[in-house]
């Protein structure tokens, strides 16, 4: 009995001494959080390897604080349920700071968990408000904000001389946010709201809203939501023979949504959105492109995954400059000392609140190849 | 009127590919009293079984759209239904004896079991039919647009729901699978092979959901391995309200249900289409606890 004690005892002073040496000298685990599958997968997995090649990097010119990064990533399937999971096994994992994610409910499920356990998030693409707006004093976005999108939208719908509008979300955090402030601007303008109501997302007929939308006889529709059902709300407009423009939000931003409704249908498209990777104009972006082309084989497509990219970039910098992994030094580093740093989609800087201060969405339309192309 | 015309097509096409998934349901139901929770995945097989066979095969450029099309229903039919022979033999039949709880289990792990393989098989990504398969004109009936290719899905759902109201009330193996509904100690006693007639429904039902996963993919063109879990609710609801274990009340069901998402979407609320489709449900349960056509049955001691 006293031999296996001791055995067990001497055994365990070991592991202590093994793994408490792993913790010092061990890699900075990064962790990402992401929609590797689900819905948006092509979002997460974009996010991932752009995270990875900037990991590897980092690594190849000697890590931080002379330790590797480490990146840890975990889905979330674009699920706030699975979001909150995904957060508790960073967490568990000890990570120093998590980048991601997108979709804003799917943050909101996951920021107290990381607040509470003292992890700086920077979410990649959340734009909705009310994420800034609860003084988390970890939480960070490198995506700007629904106020400034709603702006530039009803800046756009008035300069195309709409009158009467449909707008159509889809209930998320975000979709709702984004609807709600675009009515309030575009009202004050002067232009009719004929139309406002919400949608299913996962379902696959929508031509009973839409014909519902064409009996209230808009001049446009605003659509809030997200591509996949964007893509088949333009597939199933173009079916029904309803020349309506349709605009979107910056959530309609991916290739898949010309995949899923086709280029016919989507030409003519207009969405609002922060610059594409093929049109960011710094010269970190055109390196960065270049690597991750010879990597990948291919441009990133989404634009998220290059800010999930700045996500990472700022985190390394701020590391870096306040030779810390400590959750306060790094914050308080990126609230207060960072300034326009220069990043992959722009210069960066935070606010108080941890909102990304300055730049400005854009105006895409879809040309009839199902190109993106930045209007003037 | 006329929106109202629209709609009711609206509701119509939605409604028969949930009468097609329900139908697998409520025959599996009649037969086994058991809920093949794994239904909704064979219907995600089936279209994207028919996905690949429609990009390798180009059938319908050898073919011509229709014949094309015909042709690779056959096939997805045959697939899905192998898929779901081999279901019911790997899933069920080992605990045909066993408490009825422990299947309804295993219905829910081969659910879980069909998504992921799908997923691990064809990604996590949006799968996309091709966009110029049919041809996408629409029909101008007095002012209402119906393109050709929801009229035809319409079509071949009633058409089979037809052929199989009749396989079951005039054929000799339909009267077999309809006397093994009714009491399989009995109909054993008269000499129905009982363990055949249960493969043969594993056969007709995943063939129909796999058939109408098929027309989802040629219909709204998008399709993704978690889209058989909302198609098998709405299904599922559906056979209920129209009784399940009953291959009309199932049809009825389904139909009523896709008109009734359509019609409160145009005159009450979009957001609350669901709702208001389930609470007609919980309506109907409330006055006919068995469905619209179901009937009383006594309970077995």
């Amino acid at each position: 009995m006293n031999k296996i004690l001791r055995v067990t005892l001497a055994f365990l002073v070991v592991g202590l001494v093994v793994w408490g040496c792993a913790q010092e000298s061990g890699p900075i685990k990064i962790g990402l959080m992401g929609p590797m599958t689900g819905p948006w997968a092509s979002e997460g997995q974009e996010m991932k390897q752009v995270v990875d090649l900037l990991a590897e990097e980092v690594n190849a010119k000697g890590g931080v604080l002379g330790r590797k990064v480490q990146v840890v990533s975990e889905d979330d399937g674009g699920d706030p349920k699975t979001a909150a999971l995904a957060a508790q096994k960073l967490v568990t994992q000890k990570v120093v700071a998590v980048i991601g994610t997108y979709g804003s409910s799917i943050t909101e499920a996951s920021q107290n968990i990381y607040n509470e356990a003292k992890i700086p998030q920077i979410a990649n693409g959340s734009t909705a408000i009310r994420l800034t707006e609860k003084g988390l004093k970890y939480f960070f976005r490198t995506c700007p904000r629904d106020d400034e999108q709603a702006k530039v939208g009803a800046q756009y719908i008035q300069s195309m001389g709409y009158k009467k509008l449909a707008i159509l979300h889809d209930n998320t955090t975000y979709a709702k946010g984004l609807a709600d402030e675009t009515k309030g601007l575009v009202e004050k303008a002067g232009v009719e709201i004929v139309f406002f109501d919400a949608l299913t997302p996962g379902e696959k007929d929508y031509t009973a809203i839409l014909t519902k939308m064409k009996a209230a006889n808009p001049d446009a529709v605003f659509f809030t939501g997200y591509y996949p059902e964007g893509g088949l709300l333009l597939n199933q407009k173009k079916a029904m023979n309803w020349p309506v423009p349709f605009i979107g939000g910056d959530a309609t931003n991916n290739p898949d949504l010309v995949k899923i409704a086709g280029a016919e249908a989507a030409e003519g498209f207009a969405f609002l959105s922060p610059p594409l990777p093929k049109d960011l104009p710094t010269p970190e972006a055109k390196a960065f492109l270049e690597s991750f082309t010879k990597k990948y084989g291919k441009a990133p497509a989404s634009i998220y995954s290059v800010l999930a990219g700045d996500g990472f970039r700022v985190l390394i910098a701020a590391a870096q400059a306040s030779k810390s992994t400590e959750t306060d030094k790094v914050g308080e580093y990126l609230h207060n000392q960072m300034k326009d740093f220069p990043g992959l989609t722009g210069k960066l800087s935070f606010n108080a609140k941890g909102d990304r201060v300055g730049e400005v969405y854009k105006v895409y339309k879809v040309n009839a190849q199902g190109e993106f192309i930045l209007q003037p | 009127m006329e929106v109202f015309l629209q709609q009711l097509t609206n509701g119509l096409a939605v409604g028969s590919i949930y009468a097609l998934i329900a139908l697998g349901y409520t025959m599996v139901y009649g037969v086994l009293k058991l809920i093949n929770f794994a239904h909704g995945d064979l219907f995600t097989i089936g279209s994207y079984l028919g996905l690949t066979l429609l990009t390798s095969l180009a059938l319908t450029g050898r073919l011509g759209a229709l014949a094309g099309i015909l042709c690779l229903a056959l096939m997805v039919m045959g697939l899905v239904a192998l898929i779901g022979a081999l279901l019911e033999r790997t899933a069920y039949r080992p605990l045909r004896q066993s408490p009825r709880l422990s299947a309804v289990v295993s219905a829910l792990g081969a659910s879980i079991f069909l998504q992921n393989a799908v997923m691990l098989i064809y990604g996590a990504r949006f799968q996309v039919y091709p966009h110029d398969i049919l041809p996408k004109m629409p029909l101008d009936l007095f002012g209402l647009y119906i393109p050709l290719v929801k009229v035809l899905v319409l079509v071949a759902a009633l058409v089979m729901m037809m052929a199989l109201y009749l396989f079951i009330q005039k054929t000799k193996l339909g009267t077999a699978i309809r006397a093994a509904a009714i009491d399989q100690g009995a109909a054993r006693l008269m000499g129905i092979d009982v363990d055949r007639v249960i493969l043969i429904v594993f056969l007709i039902g995943p063939a129909l959901g796999g058939v109408a996963g098929l027309m989802v993919g040629l219909l709204y063109g998008q399709i993704n391995f978690t889209m058989g879990w909302v198609y098998g609710l709405k299904a599922f609801t559906a056979a209920i309200l129209g009784g399940i274990g009953n291959i009309p009340g199932a049809m009825v069901g389904g139909i009523l249900l896709g008109v009734i998402e359509a019609l409160g979407a145009a005159y009450l609320s979009i957001a609350w289409k669901d709702a208001i489709a389930f609470c007609v449900l919980i309506g109907i349960l409330i006055v006919r606890p068995t469905g619209l056509l179901g009937e009383r049955v006594a309970e077995k001691v």
